[in-house]
């Protein structure tokens, strides 16, 4: 048992208190809780920890390990730096959702059994849908239902993979677990829609941009690592994760470069960014893993950066598409300054943190395709050279060129807050930090680190590749080819359910409704017949019967119909007398074996 | 805070062309183009 405390507890239990605390000592509050975690993170030791007897299952609520310490790390840094970035908002629900989610990403990724980890996967989605109501608008409470109905259905689809893989192995242990059979595919599943793979995605691009503005830069930090972890922890090595990568890189380059919301722009690139991760975990080699979980550690900082930069212009303009900004380099210099670093690091440009992880994965696709049966590593680099110019064509070059370039949209305004450029400015210090001097993220990655990404080989292509990429922007833009920025919804895979699902509903109204108001008349018709046939049915055979008996009695005219009115009421009321009523059922009952001798016979 | 004097929401922000430039975008990838057809004939691919 060890005397540390669990790293999410830290955070969940410290949110509670927030709203107790009152101007500068609710901020000095905020602040110590990510340093208080992350002071409790350096000690804590290796191995499993906190076994508890939960219902007859042994649960390990804290396990430690180089893979799962690596995103403590970061989870901790971002979060010290979105509490700086967030301070002056004063919004309680903000603050306790923040660390309520930061908190859940670090439940799972340190805890030790499936169980665990499920509960605190579950707690994800509460935290960040509460940042994403937290901006009260209509858009973002629709955009928020979005999200948990896609999160609720991804929690469900994993815990159906954990129980049916604890009913045939008998273990919540979290192991390395190959694709075979169905309670592999459904937590692969599970984990692919946090992962936002393609077509999966569209909660991401829909909700990310609807959250606050200090609600997103926690968003793009927690969900969607934490599912690189599981795949990491779970899934190394499995070669559909490269496809799958692949196709995450390459697609959102073409949606990021028409969009006009400068967050959903980001919210693309972030796909474009976890496909690399997700890449590397499917090559599987130390190498790539490494660079997987690098260039997780890195993307962190950088799009947390590129965010709190947007989120500054849209605290200060109130707009944040591009149609609506350009030219506010002259009020805003530093967020200029800390975008550009941002934007230089998502781009991988040398001495930038995104190079010195993201050449890793690219390094591990090209090694790989050395390798015998293997060729088709070459489409892989391919795709991620192509995947890395176009992160520099729509992160690193549109972002800060539409905001604080190109045309004037006479936004006068003050800079940022100290608070956030104090938050901008230890993120962009991280970027070009780690950049520049690399050896202190190697050193905390899962493996050995025997990679050098200052070769000359790979500065000259990367530097390459990037001025290329900058001359295609810039000849694109001089040409009139590069597409206008319009004010629209651009729509992906959420046309299945937005428009495709729409004509669908459309169409089984227009066309099942009328065959249901058919379907109903026809049972209204004869329900109301035979309710109609029974309730006079014994009285009108009655007469039937006594008529004839009265005309062979010689009753006539009014005679005859008062005595059928009486036997009318009588019966319909149930007001017969015993006797009468005792002749109607033997005389119905001779009747009805008449007409079975007659049958017969 | 915000300016007043910009209130107007602009529906689309075009990029028109600068005279000239189209030509010179055409024959730089016309040989980009090549330039990438000849690397990726070449064996190693």
């Amino acid at each position: 048992m060890t005397t540390n405390i669990l790293p999410a507890f830290i955070f969940m239990i410290g949110s509670l208190l927030i709203p107790f605390f009152r101007g500068r000592a609710k901020s000095i509050y905020m602040m110590a809780i990510p340093v208080a975690g992350f002071l409790n993170l350096l000690y804590l030791p290796t191995g499993d920890h906190y076994l508890v007897n939960f219902a007859g299952l042994e649960l390990v609520l804290l396990h430690v390990d180089r893979l799962n310490l690596l995103f403590g790390y970061i989870y901790h840094i971002i979060s010290l730096i979105t509490v700086i970035y967030i301070l002056n908002f004063k919004n309680n629900v903000e603050y306790v959702a923040g660390f309520m989610y930061a908190g859940a990403a670090l439940g799972v990724v340190f805890a030790g059994d499936f169980f665990s980890f499920f509960v605190f996967w579950e707690m994800l989605t509460i935290g960040s849908v509460m940042l994403i109501w937290a901006r009260k608008t209509k858009s973002a409470q629709a955009a928020g239902y979005r999200y948990l109905l896609v999160h609720v259905f991804g929690g469900l689809v994993l815990f159906s993979g954990i129980v049916l893989h604890f009913n045939q192995t008998g273990s919540l242990e979290l192991v390395k677990i190959s694709l075979s059979g169905i309670s592999s595919y459904l937590i692969f599943l599970g984990i692919g829609i946090n992962c936002a793979w393609p077509i999966l995605h569209p909660w991401l691009t829909d909700a990310y941009p609807e959250s606050t503005i200090g609600g997103t830069v926690f968003l793009s930090a927690f969900t969607t690592k934490t599912a690189v972890y599981a795949l990491a922890r779970f899934f190394p090595g499995t070669e559909i994760l490269i496809w799958i990568g692949v196709g995450m890189a390459a697609f959102p380059i073409f949606y990021a470069v028409i969009e006009n919301d400068l967050r959903r722009v980001l919210a693309y690139s972030l796909i474009n960014q976890v496909g690399f991760m997700v890449v590397g975990i499917g090559i599987g080699t130390q190498l790539s893993i490494n660079g997987a979980c690098a260039h997780a550690f890195n993307d962190v900082l950088f799009k947390g950066l590129l965010f709190m930069s947007m989120g500054a212009v849209m605290y200060r303009t109130g707009k944040i598409k591009a149609t609506d900004l350009g030219g506010l380099y002259k009020s805003m210099p530093w967020t200029t300054l800390f975008c550009c670093v941002g934007a230089a690091s998502i781009s991988a440009f040398p001495l930038f943190s995104g190079f010195v992880s993201k050449s890793m994965v690219m390094a591990a696709a090209a090694k790989g395709s050395y390798l015998p049966g293997q060729a088709s590593y070459v489409i892989v680099w391919l795709i991620l050279l192509f995947a890395s110019a176009g992160v520099f064509h729509h992160a690193g070059i549109k972002i800060p060129f539409f905001a604080f370039f190109g045309h004037d949209a006479g936004h006068r305004v003050k800079e940022a807050p100290k608070n956030m450029l104090i938050a901008m400015g230890i993120a962009a210090f991280l970027c070009i930090f780690i950049g520049v001097y690399p050896k202190p993220l190697y050193s905390i990655l899962p493996f050995p680190v025997d990679y050098h990404p200052y070769t000359i080989s790979h500065v000259l292509s990367q530097t390459e590749l990037l001025f290329f990429s900058a001359l295609a922007f810039t000849l694109l833009l001089l040409a009139g080819i590069y597409p206008s920025e319009i004010r629209a919804l651009n729509l992906d895979a959420d046309w299945i359910y937005r428009k495709l699902g729409k004509q669908i509903y459309r169409t089984l109204d227009k066309g099942l409704n009328p065959l249901n108001s058919f379907c109903e008349s026809i049972v209204r018709g004869v329900t109301t017949g035979l309710a109609l046939f029974f309730r006079d049915a014994a009285a009108k055979l009655s007469l039937f019967v006594a008529v004839n008996f009265w005309l062979l009695a010689g009753y006539r005219d009014k005679r005859l119909e008062i005595k059928k009115n009486r036997l009318y009421n009588d019966i319909s009321q149930g007001t017969l007398s015993i006797g009468i009523a005792a002749a109607v059922a033997v005389s119905f009952i001779l009747l009805v074996l008449i007409i079975i001798y007659f049958k017969e016979a | 805070m915000e300016s007043k004097e910009y209130k107007k929401e602009l529906m689309e922000l075009k990029h028109d062309a600068v005279p000239g430039y189209k030509p010179v975008f055409l024959v730089l990838f016309t040989l980009g183009f090549s330039y990438m057809a000849y690397i990726l004939s070449q064996p190693c691919f």
